[in-house]
């Protein structure tokens, strides 16, 4: 089952998680200000929010990663070509 | 088919991505708008030859499965799931005009890898394609026309509202 959690510590209170989440995961504790998980059944791991957090507070465990056949290596290699 | 053969199909279409997806971001600046409609509109006619012999049915969540069924038989790498939010009682549900409805979170997709490539970014007129696809699927298995409307597009995953007009 999905895990996501916020470090305490690092939270910065920005609100960017909020903002950028499309499920509605997190809410604003106003008392500490800083981000909570509200539902994380509701999360698609999208890690948005992960990517956003400046302070990477934002991990997720047991989630899909996608797929990248980019990081095949002999695959890389063909490419540099292009790059 | 052996690996070597698989393998060298898959490099391929990753190299027909990739193209794809530098094409459309060549594109975009110049056509404006009507990018979007050319590579909706060649995905509704990939989702209606691929779905040609596909079974026809009203149900939703079955036509979805012969969706799914129709892309893996294709070596699509376009993976997705119903998606019901916590606090919504169906994973079907109906709009005002009297639509079904349903979100769908795309995981494993083959424009997002080739998006991210590059650094081009999402949303754009190759992320329609998949939209004509479903369009052009779902038209031939549900003979109703579709819409699919990108909610969200994130890094890992991107969730769409599927909605089958009535």
């Amino acid at each position: 089952m999905l895990e996501m959690t916020i470090h305490d510590k690092s939270c910065r209170g920005c609100r960017f998680c909020l903002d950028v989440c499309p499920t509605d995961c997190f809410v604003f504790n106003e008392e500490t200000q800083k981000a909570m998980v509200a539902k994380v059944d509701n999360c698609i791991a999208c890690l948005s929010c992960t990517s956003i957090c400046p302070a990477a507070a934002i991990t997720h465990r047991n989630h899909h990663v996608v797929a990248n056949f980019y990081r095949n290596i002999n695959f890389s290699r063909r490419m540099e070509k292009f790059l | 088919m052996a690996d070597a053969e698989i393998i060298k199909k898959r490099r391929t279409l990753q190299e027909t991505m990739n193209f794809l997806a530098a094409l459309s971001a060549g594109i975009e600046p110049i056509l404006g708008r009507g990018a979007n409609s050319m590579t909706m509109s060649a995905g509704r006619n990939l989702g209606r030859k691929f779905s040609a012999h596909a079974k026809t049915t009203d149900d939703l969540l079955e036509a979805l499965n012969e969706v799914k069924r129709v892309l893996i038989e294709n070596n699509c790498l376009w993976g997705f799931e119903p998606f019901k939010p916590a606090g919504q009682a169906e994973l079907v549900t109906i709009n005002a005009q009297g639509s079904r409805q349903i979100l769908l979170v795309f995981r494993d997709c083959m424009i997002r890898q080739a998006l991210f490539r590059f650094g081009h970014p999402q949303m754009g007129s190759l992320c329609n394609m998949m939209y004509g696809f479903f369009a052009g699927s779902l038209e031939t298995i549900m003979t109703k026309k579709a819409t699919l409307e990108i909610k969200h597009a994130g890094e890992n995953a991107c969730l769409k509202l599927l909605t089958i007009e009535s």
